[in-house]
């Protein structure tokens, strides 16, 4: 893989002039509007992008006082390419595909994920044996569903999502400093109906207060008791935006844990719409040609 | 049944395996307090990120995927399958499946638009298969191509031609419209349709279009079921030899399109097709003598599907209109069960509805049910006769799954039976990845049946099979 981080000095450049008028008017800035910031940042990582992710999962202990896995964690690679759409970019269609492990590998996803709460989220799946794209009853925003699994990693939909911000209560608890970064810790309390859909009854967020980046999140249950952590590491600016190349979750009930490890993130690319269809997941000629052309626009 | 506890002990071991864990890690007990801060290091996964330079590196090896798998199966129930009063066939405990398999695919997108797909499997049986005691109580080796074609995309047109399945219809398992595949069921070890789907030549044009897709496709060779191999659960000694068809005496075609367009939470199909059944019908030979004439089966299907999702519920609809149906075309000669076939055409509508209900994330829940009927089917029936399938006939089918452990175990549950409940399997399976190559499953099957179905053979059959697989 190309390391775009360095050779995208001028991008970084343009991203670090953005981002310190940010950083001056910071201190201004409501709870509320932090967190809009934040899923401004979480949402470019999506947009109009093309992503190589790993995602490693693992039972985990500790070794000399430090979290460690406890078994050689199992690594699926995958490639995903998204683009916004609706008003104000808020809908999300993104196409992933996995690349391993071999007995998995081919598997495809075609997901429509719309920011109103009312339209159902709309996801395909396609499977070599199966012979046909599949779609996928997976519940909708108002609907009492938990949350799935992201390919069987300790990640939710719900850690992903961006959105409804309206059905939270959100304050600021404290400026602070995490991994020695100055941060704002923010709590966020899901109203009645959204709590219905969530795990968590309350979260806790360690903004960077420079870079918009969660460095770290608790997650608590309805006892009031922290059951996932999330941890962001390796915070580095990929083609402008602010990115945790390494988030780990840690299940801290089951003791599991999972890391995703963004390989390659490049945004700003040229997405034609053809590609976020169904024809992604059964057209593999079609597929392997686009993500070529794809990839051609990141050389 | 050592050989399954042999198996069972060899998996132990691999899951066991100490390379599997790391040494010297305190393991914590679930729900371990955190209190406060804890150090992680994130150095763990630092290497997904040394790989980055070499990520773009493919080798042609990339191409390939290949599993090899070890079973074991056999029938665990000692007991007699009563079929008349006073008479009754004894069925032993016995191993019936023993084999080594290889399946390997190999996809290449070689240039812009262009793809190379293939599959094939070897299979080797050993000790006690009965494919082994068939051949004599020797190793055989049984080859296979499955997939194969060539693929070109432009456009908005793809075109594959070569070795491939269509697969049609939305109900899971048992839709009415599944029928362009020929299948081969060979043993309890394929229950579901899509382990048991054949692959045949034909050209497929696929058009996408801005609103809605257009899939047509040609099979310039038909095939058709194969019998059931000598040896295998499902074979009987036929008073004629079963034959393939005879395809000197005209050129065999078959050839259908589909329309399908999406509307958001839904997606809707037409479908039309001029088609051979996939069962060749068979009739005693001219004065008794020699092999079975083997006659196919041309007719018109018409067909319909839709899905509608709704939350967590995703209801399945298919309909399938065939014109021109032989109205016996299930027959095997010498069997006394069967009456004489009649050669009569006639309409026949078919439907499956079914719906998949998400419990949760991890489970699910299924049901489709199949059911058709042939239209006037006392028309041309001359007195005393009677058709195999009389008023509406069909089957059920149930499913059940939920994955645990961050999905490295899944756990289901099949129900199958026909309409008439004269029959049912009953199937509990489990599979449990180990790591990212090895993985293993078992499954138990019951069978229930009563004498008017030909389950009845496999009545009270409880059936273990054992697979350890390993993909790379």
């Amino acid at each position: 893989m190309q390391n775009n981080i360095p050779s995208r000095g001028l991008v970084s450049l343009i991203g670090i002039l953005f981002l310190l008028p940010l950083q001056s008017i910071a201190q201004d800035l409501s709870a509320r509007e932090i967190m809009e910031k934040l899923e401004d940042t979480r949402r470019a990582t999506s947009n109009s992008a093309l992503s190589r992710m790993q995602l490693s999962t693992c039972k985990f202990g500790v070794r000399e006082g430090k979290i460690t896995c406890a078994e050689r964690p199992r690594v699926k690679s995958l490639e995903s390419v998204g683009k916004g759409y609706g008003l104000n970019l808020k809908d999300t269609r993104s196409v992933a595909i996995l690349l391993d492990p071999p007995a998995e590998r081919g598997i495809g996803m075609l997901s429509f994920s719309y920011d109103e709460g009312a339209r159902d989220n709309e996801t395909w799946l396609y499977l070599s044996a199966l012979g046909r794209v599949k779609r996928i009853a997976s519940g909708s925003a108002d609907d009492e569903t938990e949350p799935g699994s992201l390919f069987g990693s300790e990640f939710t939909t719900e850690d992903q999502d961006t959105g409804k911000l309206d059905e939270y209560e959100i304050n600021l608890l404290e400026e602070t400093l995490e991994s020695g970064r100055e941060v704002w810790k923010i709590e966020t309390i899901p109203n009645e109906k959204r709590a219905r859909q969530s795990r968590y009854s309350r979260t806790v967020l360690y903004i960077d207060k420079e870079r918009f980046v969660e460095l770290r999140v608790e997650m608590y249950d309805q006892y009031d008791k922290e059951i996932k952590r999330m941890l962001g590491a390796r915070v580095e600016l990929m083609n402008g935006i602010w990115v945790a190349r390494s988030t780990t979750i840690m299940n801290l009930v089951t003791n599991r844990l999972s890391n995703m490890a963004f390989l390659e993130m490049h945004t700003g690319i040229d997405v034609p719409d053809e590609f976020l269809t169904q024809r992604t997941l059964t057209d593999a000629a079609f597929r392997e040609t686009e993500l070529e052309k794809l990839r051609a626009q990141i050389d | 049944m050592k050989k399954l506890a042999g198996l069972a002990a060899t998996t132990l071991l691999v899951i066991l395996n100490p390379a599997n864990a790391q040494d010297d890690v305190l393991i914590l007990d679930n729900d371990a307090q955190f209190d406060g801060d804890f150090i992680f290091d994130d150095d763990l996964f630092g290497g997904a990120f040394d790989e980055d330079s070499s990520a773009n590196t493919r080798s042609w090896l990339d191409d390939f995927t290949i599993k090899i798998s070890q079973q074991f199966s056999g029938q665990t129930n000692n007991h007699g399958i009563k079929i008349t009063p006073g008479f009754s066939i004894p069925r032993e405990a016995e191993l019936e499946t023993n084999r080594l398999g290889a399946n390997i695919r190999y996809q290449n997108a070689f240039a812009p638009g262009w793809l190379l797909q293939a599959s094939a499997q070897i299979r080797i049986y050993l000790n006690d298969d009965y494919q082994y005691r068939a051949e004599g109580d020797s190793v055989d080796i049984e080859s296979r191509g499955n997939e194969f074609f060539l693929q070109r995309s432009f456009d908005q047109h793809s075109i594959k031609l070569g070795r491939q399945t269509v697969v049609w219809g939305e109900t899971s398992g048992n839709s009415v419209l599944d029928v362009i595949n020929t299948t081969e069921f060979r043993d309890f070890n394929i229950i579901d349709i899509e382990d048991a789907r054949l692959n045949q030549w034909m050209l497929v044009w696929d058009y996408f279009g801005e609103n809605s897709n257009f899939s047509s496709f040609v099979n310039l060779y038909p095939e058709f079921n194969p019998a059931a191999v000598r040896g295998s659960p499902f074979f009987f000694e036929p008073e004629f030899n079963l034959t393939d068809y005879d395809r000197d005496s005209s050129m065999l075609l078959e050839a259908g399109t589909q329309w399908r367009k999406s509307f958001e939470g839904s997606d809707i199909s037409f479908m039309v097709a001029y088609l051979y059944e996939n069962q060749l019908r068979y009739e005693d030979p001219a004065m008794r003598i020699g092999d079975a004439v083997a006659k196919t089966n041309d007719f018109f299907l018409l067909g319909f599907s839709a899905n509608r999702a709704i939350g967590k519920l995703l209801l399945n609809f298919d309909l399938a209109y065939s014109h021109d149906v032989l109205a016996d075309s299930f027959n095997f000669p010498g069997t006394a069960s069967l009456a004489n076939p009649i050669n009569l055409k006639k309409d026949q509508i078919g439907s499956s509805v079914g719906f998949e209900y998400a419990i949760s994330n991890e489970q699910t829940v299924s049901l489709g049910i199949q059911a058709q009927m042939l239209l006037d089917e006392d028309e041309g029936l001359l007195p005393g006769q009677s058709l195999i399938n009389e008023g509406v006939f069909g089957s059920w089918l149930m499913r059940y799954s939920n994955t645990l452990m961050n999905n490295d175990l899944v756990i289901s549950s099949t129900l199958q039976g026909d309409l008439a409940a004269n029959s049912l399997l009953a199937l509990l399976g489990a599979e449990y990845t180990i790591n990212d190559n090895w993985a293993i499953g078992g499954q138990i099957i019951n069978i229930t049946s009563n004498d008017e179905s030909p389950l009845l053979f496999f009545a009270e059959d409880v059936r273990l099979s054992v697979t350890l697989t390993y993909s790379f």
